[in-house]
């Protein structure tokens, strides 16, 4: 089969995202998904169809989000709703839109630096967590335990005193 | 420009602590934030705003209430109630902003009481948390609600503030993700820039007269 000429393509635009808490364990597909309910509570099937949104790169904390052009304020809005992946709480955080990858890529090698820098277990309020620290004073803290293990967001300076 | 976000709840009330949030907030954006149950603060650049939340089904009661804990730096905030409520909340001094609105009954916030909110400067809070976190019914009547004040608002003028009523980091929103969300009941940019600048000219108004040397 012919490619299509570039000039009858379906013009698209994509959007970076970085996710929180970074360390957080899920996959682009997980991602899509969460994408995909948020969109169609707000815009139902129809939006969705218009929208036409696609996790193409996922890493590290970061995603890219592709969609069709002029649908690129609705999927910010749909991303801003997103609260929830895999029952996990994240947050979805548009940071930049464009007509290509590859400056999204460009622009990314300028922000990275949200990967941890390491664990350690630490004892806060009496009670045992393993603490995800990051580059700057951030502390994610993580309950041991086997349920309701609870997650606090803290400083370096909260864990001191 | 001095962009705020006008309610959030630091640990112990949500499970981000008050620097962490500081932080967070600063990377996204703000300048400040009203942190309720904190005290007045600057943190890495951030202005911590000190917020007193009051809930009560008797205005005497809120009254009392804003006469022993309004009286410092913190902005005291109402939850709203039914209409002869915020009719009352309104005329007692001292109260800043009204919030929760889209949880008070219907018609608890008309064309009256947005003339009043304006002449007494009492701001109305639009908090986006129920955008993100509701769904079905509830998300519907919050759009519902914040289209309604943004009408009367655009007639009246009366100040507005857009709070991201974050429990945890995760909740806060940029306000490039404010401007997304709050194009779904028909704010505009120019509009939510202001909004969130509310809580700026709230606490430092517009003089006529104003020594500059």
């Amino acid at each position: 089969m012919k490619p299509r000429p570039p000039t009858m393509r379906e013009k698209r635009r994509y959007i970076l995202v970085r996710l929180d808490p970074p360390s957080l364990d899920i996959d682009g597909r997980d991602l899509y998904y969460a994408i995909g309910e948020s969109l169609t509570s707000l815009y139902g099937d129809c939006g969705m169809a218009r929208i036409q949104p696609s996790v193409v790169s996922f890493g590290q904390g970061y995603a890219i989000i592709r969609c069709t052009r002029s649908t690129e304020g609705q999927l910010s809005t749909g991303l801003a709703a997103v609260n929830q992946v895999q029952e996990k709480n994240v947050a979805v955080r548009s940071i930049r839109t464009s007509g290509t990858m590859r400056s999204l890529r460009q622009h990314l090698e300028g922000v990275k630096g949200s990967n941890p820098a390491g664990e350690q277990d630490v004892q806060f309020q009496g009670r045992s967590f393993t603490a995800v620290m990051y580059q700057g004073t951030k502390v994610d803290l993580f309950e041991k335990g086997f349920k309701n293990q609870e997650l606090l967001f803290l400083t370096e300076d909260d864990l001191e005193e | 420009m001095r962009y705020t976000d006008a309610c959030v709840y630091p640990h112990p009330l949500g499970d981000s602590s008050l620097r962490r949030m500081a932080l967070e907030a600063g990377e996204l954006g703000f300048d400040s934030v009203v942190a309720v149950g904190a005290a007045g603060a600057t943190i890495r650049g951030v202005e911590i705003v000190g917020g007193t939340l009051l809930q009560g089904r008797d205005p005497r009661e809120v009254q009392a209430a804003v006469r022993r804990f309004g009286q410092g730096s913190a902005i005291p905030m109402v939850n709203a109630g039914d209409y002869t409520f915020n009719r009352a909340i309104l005329h007692i001094g001292g109260i800043r902003v009204l919030r929760d609105i889209q949880s008070s009954p219907r018609n608890s916030f008309d064309h009256i009481l947005s003339r009043t909110a304006a002449e007494r400067q009492v701001a109305v809070d639009l908090d986006i948390s129920p955008l993100v976190r509701g769904r079905n019914y509830v998300r519907q009547k919050t759009l519902h609600r914040y289209a309604d004040l943004v009408r009367l608002q655009s007639r009246f003028e009366f100040p507005l503030v857009i709070s991201s009523g974050a429990r945890s980091i995760l909740e806060m929103k940029s306000p490039r993700d404010m401007v997304a969300l709050c194009r779904l009941f028909g704010l505009d940019e120019e509009g939510v820039g202001q909004a969130l600048m509310g809580i700026s000219r709230l606490l430092h108004p517009e003089k006529p007269v104003e020594v500059v040397e």
